[in-house]
This record gives C-alpha cells, structure tokens and sequence, in this order.
C-alpha cells in the first residue's frame, strides 16, 4: 500500500542532452531531430497584416465587434462595482432611497453584459469563420495555379497540413482568442484603475502576489520547456517505430519477430512514459500556482481589508469589490498566457499559408496567345533546350518531327528527360531556347487551357476520384452524355466488367478508386482519355505498374484510343512499343537515337543494349 | 468507455490520492466565503480586531496548504494518467501484434498509427484532467449550494432554485452542440477529403483542364463547411452569457430578500455578502462546463476507436500467437523437411463472399521449385502467405511435412520459412542490421553468405561503409532492385526449408535474376516463386497457373506449352524477346548509381 502511495514520486527524472537543457529556448532545440516542431512565426507583423486584410473585408462588423468588447469589458467590471455599493449603501447603511431603482440598475447591468458579449462573439464567429473560408478559397484557388514542379519538390502531406491544420489553427484562434486576448487586456487594465481609485494600499497589497506568480512562472516554464521537447522527441520516436513496424507487419509475423518488435515498443513506451510524467507533472504546477496566489491575495484582502475596515479607511463594500476583483485580475493574466501561445503557433500556421499563396504561380499565357479549335496532331520540337533552375536536370538539342497519328515511342533510363520533354509540350514548363511548335504553330501562341484540352494523359498510377464509375469517365468531358460515356467504356474493353460490378456504372469508388483491380482503374481512365476525343494523347507508363497477363487484356483498348491521334508513349517494357512509328532514345537529356524498332536494333547502338540488357528493369519515372 | 477506464484500475492509489486532494482544496476554496461573512460579522462590525486576524490567518494558512495540495495532487494525477497511458498503448500494440492479416485489411496502418499516440493522448489528457479539473465543476456547484444553504437556509434557497434550471438547460444545450460539432466535423472532414484528392491527382486535373470544376467544388464544401462551423459556434457562446444571466437574476434576488432579512435580523449583512459571493462562484465553474463537455466527448470517440482495436474478436488472431509473444523462437536448426501440400485448399477473407481461392490441390517435394504464374488479384500472394498460417484456409487443409499448418508451433514453422513479400519492407539501420533482422544470431559470415547468394554481396562492398552502412532516414536510399535483393538475402540467411518468393525479382534485370535463381538451386530448399516471366518459370520443377483464384493449369513449362492455351498466349508476348535474346549485356551499373542519392 505505501510502496504505491510513493510510487509517483519515484519516476527518473529524463536525462537530457546538457546543451539543450543549458540553452535553454529555441536555438539548441533547432538543431535536434524534432520532426514537426510548431515553428515560431518568422516575420509575424507581416503575417498579422495579411490576416488583417482579409478580416478588413468587415470592417464594420469588426469595428461593431471591438465595441461590444469595450462595453462588455466595462460591464463585468461594473457588476461587482455596484454590489460594494449596494452593501455599503444599503445593505450596512441602511439607505433606503431609490433601491428598487439601484436593483433596476444592476439587472440592467447584467442584461446588457450578457447581450454584449453574447453578441461580440456572434460576430466574431461570422468574421473568423469568413475570414478561414476566404483564405481556405485563395489557397486552394492558388494550389491549381501552381505550377507542376511544386508539388514534385514537397510532400503531399506538407501541403496538406497547411490547408487543413494551418487554416483550422487559424480558425480556431480567431473565433476566440483574439477577442479573449483584447478584453483580458481591458479588464486588466480597468480593474487595476478601479481598484487603485478604491483603495490604493489594498491594491498595492493584492499585487504582493504578481512577483510571486511571475517567479514561480519561471521556475515552472524553465523546466517544463526542456521537459516537453524531450517528451516531443520521445514521441517522434515513437511515432517512428510505430510507423516502421506496422508497415512492416508482414514482416514482422512472417518473420515471427512480434516478441522483439514489442521489446522494442516498451522501450519507447517507458521513455515517453517518464518524460511525459515529469512535463505533465510540473506544468501541472501552473494552475495550482495561480489558485494558490488567488487566495492568497483573497486571504490579504479579507484580512488586510479587515482592519483597514475597522480603522475605518475603507468600507465593507470595498473588501467585496476588491474579493471579486482579486479573482478577475488573475484570470485574464493566466488567459493571456494561454492565449499567447495560440497566438503565436495560429500566426506561424497562417505564415506557412500565406508561403503557398505567395509561390509564383504557373507563368501566365503571352498576350498574344489564343485558343485553338481544332489540332491536326503535328508535333515538332526544333533545337529545344531546357534546364531547370534548381537541377542540372536538362534536355539539350531536342529536335525531331512527328506527323498527325503517328506513335512515338519515348526510351531512355531514369532521369534521362522522358517526363520532362512531355511537360514541355504540354507547357508545364517552356524550352530555355528553341522552338516547339503544333500543326504549325508556337505552342506559346496557344493559350495553355486550349492547348491541354486538345491533349489527354493515361498517367502510370491512374487516379479515380470518389464518385461512381460514370463521373469518373466523364471527367474526360464534362458535357458528354451517357451513352456517349458507355460507348468510351465499350471502346475502352472496360463496358464488361463495369455492368458485372454491383451497381453497374453508378457504382461509387473510393478515394483512389479502391473496390476495383489496378487493371480496371487503367481501363477506366483509358474510357476517361477515349471520351476526351483528344489530337494529342500522352501514355506516361500507363501499363507499367500492371502485370504482363493483365496487359494483355488491356492491350486493345489502348491500340483503339491510339488509332488517329497523335500518341506518345513512354514505357518501360520495350516489347510494348516495338509497333510504334518512331522511338526516340533520350540518354542525360540528349536524343541520341531515333527511328523504329528495326532500325534502331539493326544499329545496334544503345537502345539495342537497352532492349537485350534489362527491358524492365528500369525504376519509375518520379516527377 | 468503462472498458477503457479500467485500465486505470491498477493506478487507483494514486488516482484516489488525487481526487481526495482536490476535495481538500476544494474545502479550502469554499470556506473563503463562510469565513468572510465572519470577518464582516464578528471582525468588522462589532471592531474586534482579533477575530480578523484570526480568520485572516486561516485563510492565509488554508491558501498555502491548498497550493501544498495541489502540488502533491499533480504528481499523482500525472502518475495515473501517463501509467493508464502507458499500459494502453502497450497493451493495444502487443494486441495489434497479435492480428492476423485479415485485420490489417480491416484497420488501415495509418489509422493504427493514430489510435495508438494520439488517441491515447487525448485518453490520457482526459484522465489528468478529471482527476484535477474536470471533476470539480459538479463539486464547486454543490458545495457552493450547499455551503450557501449553511450560511442562511432561505437566502440559499435561491441558488437551490436556479442552479438545477440552469443545469437543464446547460444539458440541453451541450447536447445541441455535440450535435452542431459532429456535423461540423463530418463538413471538414468533406472539405479536408476533397483536398487530397485535389492533391493526388493535380496533374490529372491540369492536363484535363479541369481547375475551374474542382475550385467550384471545394467553393461548395467549404461554404457548407463555413455554415455548420458558425451554427454550432453560435450555440455554444449562447450559452454562457444565458447562464451567466439566470445566475445574475438570483443575485438580485439575494440582494431584494437579504437587505429585507438584514433589516428584520434575520440575515446578517455578512451572511448575504457570502451567499452572493457562492453564487458568482457557481457561475465560474459553469462557464468551464461546455469546454470540459466537449474534451470528454472527443475523449469519448477516441476510447471507441481504441476500444475497437482492443475489442477485435480473438477468432481473427492467428491461432496461437498471442501465447506465442511470450516466449522466444526455439533457437538451433528446425527439424522441418520442406514438403509442402495443399489439399483442396479454398480460402476468401472474413467477411467477403468472394473466394479468392478455390479447391487448389498441389504438391512439393522437398528441395523443388515451384513458379507461380497468373494475373494481379488471381490469389498468388494469398495462396503463399497460408503456408506460414498469415491465413487459415477458409476449406482444405495445407499441410507441411505431412502435418497441418495450424497443429504447429507458429514460430518454430515461421522459423524454417524464408518470406520475400511483394512489397519491399526494410527497417531503419544498418544493411547488417537488416539483413540479420530475421536471424539475430547470425554471423557476419552467414550474413555474408546469404548476401552473396541474392546477387547483394558486391553491392555492399562498394558502399562507403559496406554492411555497417545506414539505411533509411539518415543514410542511403537504394534502388528498387537492391531493395529487393536485401530483402531476399534476409530470407535467406534463415537458412529456411521452404522459401518464398512473391514477386520479389520484378526489379532486377535479367542478368541478375538468372544469377539468383542459379543461385538458389544450390540451396536445398523448397521454394515458391511468384512471377510474371516466362524466362523464370522455365527452370521450374512444376508452373501452376492461377485465374481468379483456380488452378488452371499446372505442369512443367513444356507440358504448359503443350496444353494451356493462356500460357502459351503469354509466352507469345514474351517470347519474342527471349528469342531474340543474344547473351545479355550489363545494364546494372546503371542502377548501382541509384546508391549515390543520398538524403
């Protein structure tokens, strides 16, 4: 029984890494491992004004809501005002004129307090929760502006977070913090003032008790700061493990290996378990801290106030203002030191939305460009290079022709400029020099839109949305009607086994199209692609993450999609494009090879050791 | 819930400690008011100043051990909630360890991930926080109550009125709101969901011109968003001021009945002060009454999702292995053969009416190689993962060396099993590490071997660091090949009797893969192998052929080639190049530069 009692003081205090504990704040901890530490906002004026442009756009409900702040401050302030006189007046003195009138007072008081703040949050709501929309809108608006590359440089979870976490945090702050944050300000302030005019050597005495909350704030924060970044770390590490061996559960019971991976668990287990004790511990303090001065300066007043009651300086009602005061006063100290934090981490999230806003957007289309009805399918590229600007990644001297439905075939290991010279035709990026041209035309006259919508991709890992099987081919045109969808089904070979799914053509898929085979997914986008009627038509290893007996069965309805346009094929299994009219062997960005498969093997240059050495070897393209 | 809560049966010392603490402080805080009625009373009014210090100092003493307290009381409540935490999260992964394949189907990996730190966190939060906080709203009002009640019986009887008026309507209010909430998150999740699909699939939507559709949509979901966030605000911040209202109405009342009672003695000017001061109290603690509601109802959603992994029925463990975690492998060779049969073998998931394998009936010799061969989803990989019992045919039985699977010791058949599963899983940490993962007693030597023998050995002599080189994170990436080939080697430095492979070469080029499958003739073990090309299916003992989950065909390559009509369509797609094949020029120092990525 006692061993248990005692238990909870006999945890081991974490030891920590000595510079992180003697650095103290942020500048030690930067260098540690901590994954996703809530950043302090680096320029957080700036940030501050670009949330107060969008929260401007109300300016006058604002301006309404800072009132009520303002009035509802003064309020609570009056309310155990009027009762100290209410006790000294009539309740000690015995005053009987106008009490009825007093009490009449007072409750309107109350009433208008209770509907001013009631209001100044109503408000607030409207505001932040516009604010948070409009800001959700401009980011996501903005995200399809981007170009391309952006997303190949991040994670997609990183941006992710931004839009969700970021913008919630953000969120959250305005509907409640900020005004929490002015009005403690104000009833600090006007309790201090009312207080001082009450009785200044009271106040002074209740205030005995601010140094003794500020050092015991420090003793706390001191430690808790090292306490819970260790306790951060711990559950990184955590996390980590969790990660790493959930993900490889097949592994691990294959292996039989449960017992060493949990041994593995109780080690982390335990250390998140003591770091966590001591941080929740002490900073458990805080609270208790605040309580403990409240009623000791609850105690100075009584006591204090007492005598000078006797004595005669002060009243009765006096003593009971200041009581009610003592405990406003430490509130909105305590609000303001929670309130800060949030504060802070909400503008450091609206800094990392307000980066991807700031990020250049896709170049815009040249003034000159204009939309193109109808596209042959000539393609020439002419002496075209191109660099990125991070990367030696490049393509140098790209010049080949191609005529309306002919198959290009696109080889060449990993890196070598496949992906890229496919962006640069659908103008992701532009050429460094040289010339791009369609049936004719300088891609750059074109306006970009126009130009994509005469073009269609059937990428590798296709992605279906969730919806049913329809919308999801119709997403290659929107208007198309739905025989016009089940005819590019049909052509697609994908009609059979839509109508056997339950459901038929309104079955709903989920995110990422679970519920059908990775060979049906690619089916489906090649319906998706044969809807979209396009001149161009772009396959980016669109049979490359299927195996060999499913290929065969899509096989024809790629041959169909094919037939009269203009197609570029990139694929990894060179016996998939020996029918192709011409195959451009790309090496470190240069097109060193070019014509067809009899050609080129009879050359027996690289692409023939290509084809002979590893035809599938080759890893995925990544961008 | 109350499931969940009893696992904070064995921290119940401590967590009574902190709760009768918190009743000492909560006596402390009051009797504040009872004892300034006093001072007014018997201090001020009759001028004994005396009594006032007296009543001072108690006050005084009574704020220092209520700090002492609640110092004290943090360790305890810090003590049950991170124990209770601590045995949660070890309990619920140990269970987790214990799943059977088919429920990883069912929990997605990530939301294990959740279930098991945050949702535990948020358990835990709520635990520390009902031990110190949350617990003390009832308590601060009744006392309240009661305290004015003892003060003087009729003034308190308004309190008496109002606070079960107002608890009403906070209850309803607060159930209002759950509501609100819950169809406001169900809105962001909408919004959150249409913005990873965005995000998957950009490029698509950029080639397909498609901007304009998606930003509308999201228009849609975000306003709707916006709508229902604004709705539930707005009752929760109606609410407080409400409340504070009613409150403030008996307040008044206090004021109207005390002065008449004060001036017909039967209340003293001290009495009505202290019950006007257990009022403002009440509404304090009120107004902290909606945030700890809503703590407790996500507190709620995460013990269910917590509780449904540790509630997964234990017919979906495999069979055996929660016994099985206590006690370590037996070490030393294993005394299984290798022979391998599948008797009239079906199996389909739990809860799926589908089969995904039906009436399969083969079997292996010890020291055969069989190849597997059949489309994506015609149960391959299913087929394989019954040998080491990962799964429990739904009909039949599979039986190795003459014995069912399921009679035997899981880990001691695990044991003589070397799995390359189609999906490449490496840990963090060294490439020995790693490779001896599933053996740790091997020894360089071994692992040299095993490393030789999977076409890996040269690869990792050239690295800077060679076996000792980190993985992962903070050290290499390798190609997708080598990846593969580590894998194989981990397998094979078990020195298994039966050793599958799923797919495990599609990666490598042909040089290579013929190296490897030489290679592993020389061992004599049993192996499995998962394909999709003809060129290694050749040297095969025996080739089944799968289609949606039935054995069509099964014989040597020839005698497939002479009766399958599919076999023979896919070796017509493949042929071609094999036939064409001159001996094979190298293409893998291409992919030995794939090394050089460093993080």
């Amino acid at each position: 029984m006692f061993r248990t009692f005692i238990e909870p003081f006999r945890h081991p205090y974490p030891k920590f890494d000595q510079t992180v504990q003697a650095g103290g704040t942020e500048g030690a901890g930067a260098a540690g491992t901590g994954r996703r530490r809530k950043a302090k906002p680096k320029n957080w004026s700036a940030a501050l004004g670009r949330i107060w442009l969008y929260l401007a756009k109300r300016r006058l409900k604002l301006m309404l809501v800072l009132l009520m702040v303002v009035f509802s401050s003064a309020l609570s302030l009056l309310g155990p005002y009027l009762i100290g006189r209410a006790i000294d007046r009539y309740l000690e003195g015995g005053n009987d004129g106008q009490w009825v009138q007093f009490l009449l007072g007072l409750g309107l008081v109350y009433l208008l307090y209770s509907l001013t703040s009631w209001l100044q949050n109503i408000w607030m709501i409207e505001i932040a929760q516009e604010t948070v929309f409009r800001m959700r809108y401009d980011l996501f608006s903005h995200l399809h502006r981007l170009p391309i590359p952006f997303f190949g440089k991040r994670q997609q979870g990183e941006i992710m977070s931004r839009l969700t976490n970021d913008v919630d945090n953000v969120s959250s702050t305005l509907n409640s913090s900020a005004i929490q944050l002015f009005s403690s300000v104000l009833i600090l302030a006007g309790t201090l003032s009312v207080m001082l005019f009450l009785s200044p050597l009271l106040t002074l005495l209740t205030f005995i008790v601010v140094p003794l909350m500020l050092l015991g704030m420090r003793w706390i924060t001191r430690r808790t700061g090292p306490l819970y970044k260790e306790r951060q770390r711990n559950l990184g590490e955590l996390n980590g493990y969790i990660e790493e061996t959930l993900s490889g559960q097949r592994i691990v019971k294959a292996f039989s290996q449960e017992e060493k991976v949990i041994r593995g668990f109780r080690e982390r287990n335990e250390a998140i378990r003591d770091s966590g004790f001591w941080a929740q511990t002490i900073s458990g303090f805080i609270p208790k801290l605040m309580n403990g001065l409240n009623n000791l300066s609850f105690a100075i007043v009584a006591g204090i106030g007492g005598i000078l009651a006797i004595r005669g300086s002060i009243t009765v009602g006096v003593i009971i203002v200041f009581v009610e005061y003592a405990r406003q006063f430490t509130r909105p100290l305590n609000d303001l030191a929670n309130q800060w934090n949030t504060l802070l981490s909400a503008i450091a999230g609206a800094e990392r939305v307000f980066e991807v806003i700031d990020e250049e957007a896709e170049s815009k289309d040249e003034s000159a460009a204009q939309p193109v009805a109808e596209v042959k399918g000539a393609v020439s590229f002419a002496n075209v290079d191109f660099a990125y600007e991070e990367d030696g990644d490049t393509l140098s001297d790209i010049t080949f022709d191609v005529k309306p439905g002919e198959m290009i075939a696109l080889v060449g290991p990993t890196g070598a400029g496949k992906t890229t010279l496919i962006q640069l035709l659908s103008r992701f990026y532009d050429p460094t020099s040289g010339v791009i041209t369609l049936d004719g035309r300088d891609i750059r006259s074109i306006k970009r839109e126009s130009l994509r919508s005469h073009m269609a991709f059937v990428l590798q890992d296709s992605f279906l949305f969730q919806g049913t099987i329809r919308e999801n081919i119709r997403f290659g045109r929107l208007d198309a009607t739905d025989e016009e969808v089940e005819e590019a089904a049909r052509l697609a070979n994908a009609h059979g086994f839509i109508t056997r799914l339950p459901g038929g053509y309104d079955k709903m898929l989920d995110v990422g199209g679970g519920g059908i085979s990775q060979g049906q997914k690619q089916l489906l986008a090649i319906a998706r692609a044969i809807l979209s009627n396009p001149a161009l038509l772009v396959l980016d290893e669109a049979t490359s993450s299927i195996d060999t007996v499913t290929e065969l069965k899509i096989q024809e309805g790629l041959q169909r999609l094919m037939q009269g346009r203009t197609s570029f094929v990139i694929a990894h299994r060179l016996n998939t494009i020996r029918q192709a009219d011409s195959i451009l062997v790309l090496k470190e960005g240069r097109l060193i090879e070019q014509g067809s498969h009899e050609v080129l093997l009879a050359k027996g240059g690289f692409y023939s050791s290509l084809y002979y050495g590893r035809t599938d070897a080759e890893e995925q393209d990544q961008q | 819930m109350a499931f969940i809560l009893s696992f904070l049966n064995k921290y119940r010392t401590a967590a009574v400690s902190a709760l009768v603490i918190m009743l000492f402080e909560l006596t402390a805080e009051l009797i504040q008011p009872y004892l300034i009625s006093k001072i007014i009373d018997e201090g001020i009014r009759p001028q004994q100043l005396s009594v006032v210090w007296l009543w001072g100092g108690v006050l005084a003493a009574s704020a220092l051990l209520s700090f002492i307290a609640g110092v004290l009381s943090s360790f305890f409540a810090s003590h049950a909630s991170q124990g209770f935490a601590y045995d949660l999260r070890d309990r619920m992964y140990s269970k987790v360890q214990s799943f059977s394949y088919s429920v990883f189907d069912r929990f997605a990996e990530s939301t294990l991930i959740t279930r098991l730190t945050g949702d535990i966190t948020v358990l835990q939060d709520m635990v520390f926080m009902s031990l110190r906080f949350a617990t003390r709203v009832p308590l601060v009002v009744t006392g309240s109550v009661i305290m004015a009640l003892v003060v003087n019986v009729k003034l308190g009887l308004f309190l008496v009125v109002t606070v079960p008026l107002v608890l009403v309507f906070a209850f309803f209010m607060i159930r209002a709101t759950t509501r609100q909430f819950r169809r406001a998150q169900r809105r962001l999740d909408e919004v959150n969901g249409v913005i990873q699909e965005n995000l998957t699939g950009i490029r698509l939507i950029r080639v397909f011109v498609r901007m304009g559709h998606e930003v509308e949509r999201f228009a849609k979901v975000a306003s709707r968003l916006m709508a229902d966030t604004v709705a539930a605000l707005r009752l929760t911040e109606t609410t407080t001021p409400f409340i504070l209202l009613t409150i403030n109405a008996a307040v008044l009342a206090v004021l109207w009945y005390g002065r008449l009672d004060i001036s017909s003695g039967a209340a003293t000017v001290g009495e009505t002060v202290a019950v006007i001061n257990y009022s403002l109290r009440v509404t304090g603690a009120l107004s902290a009454l909606s945030s700890i509601m809503a703590a407790y109802s996500r507190s709620s959603a995460s013990a269910q999702r917590v509780g449904e992994v540790l509630d997964t029925a234990s017919d979906e463990l495999v069979s055996g292995a929660e016994e099985a975690l206590g006690k370590r492998a037996p070490a030393g060779p294993s005394a299984i053969q290798g022979r391998l049969e599948f008797r009239d073998v079906s199996f389909r998931y739990a809860g799926s009416e589908v089969k995904v394998l039906e009436h399969i009936s083969f079997t292996a010799e010890p020291g055969q190689t069989i190849a597997i061969l059949g489309a994506t989803g015609s149960g391959k990989s299913s087929l394989v993962q019954l040998i080491p019992g990962l799964h429990r045919p739904s009909e039949g039985s599979v039986l190795v060396d003459g014995q069912e699977v399921s009679s035997l010791d899981p880990s001691s058949l695990r044991r003589a099993i070397g799995y390359v599963p189609q999906e490449v899983i490496l840990f963090s940490g060294s490439i020995r590490g790693n490779i001896a993962w599933g053996r740790e007693d091997a020894s360089l030597e071994q692992i040299r071997q095993a490393a030789a023998r999977a076409q890996i050995h040269e690869t990792i002599e050239k690295l800077p660091q060679g076996y000792d080189t980190l993985l992962g994170q903070r050290g290499i990436n390798l190609s997708g090949g080598q990846k593969q080939r580590l894998s194989i080697a981990r397998a094979l430095v078990r020195e298994p009797a039966i050793l599958i492979l799923d797919d495990s070469t599609s990666a490598l080029d042909m040089r290579t893969e013929a190296a490897l499958l030489k290679a592993l003739e020389e061992i004599a073990c049993t192996t499995l192998l998962i394909t999709q090309k003809i060129s290694s299916t050749r040297s095969a003992d025996r080739i089944l052929l799968l289609d949606e989950g039935r054995l069509i065909a099964s014989g040597s390559h020839e005698e497939l080639l002479a009766s399958s009509p599919l076999y023979r369509r896919i070796c017509e797609s493949q042929n071609q190049l094999a036939s064409d094949m001159p001996a094979s020029s190298s293409a893998d120092g291409e992919e030995a530069s794939h090394v050089q990525n460093l993080y």
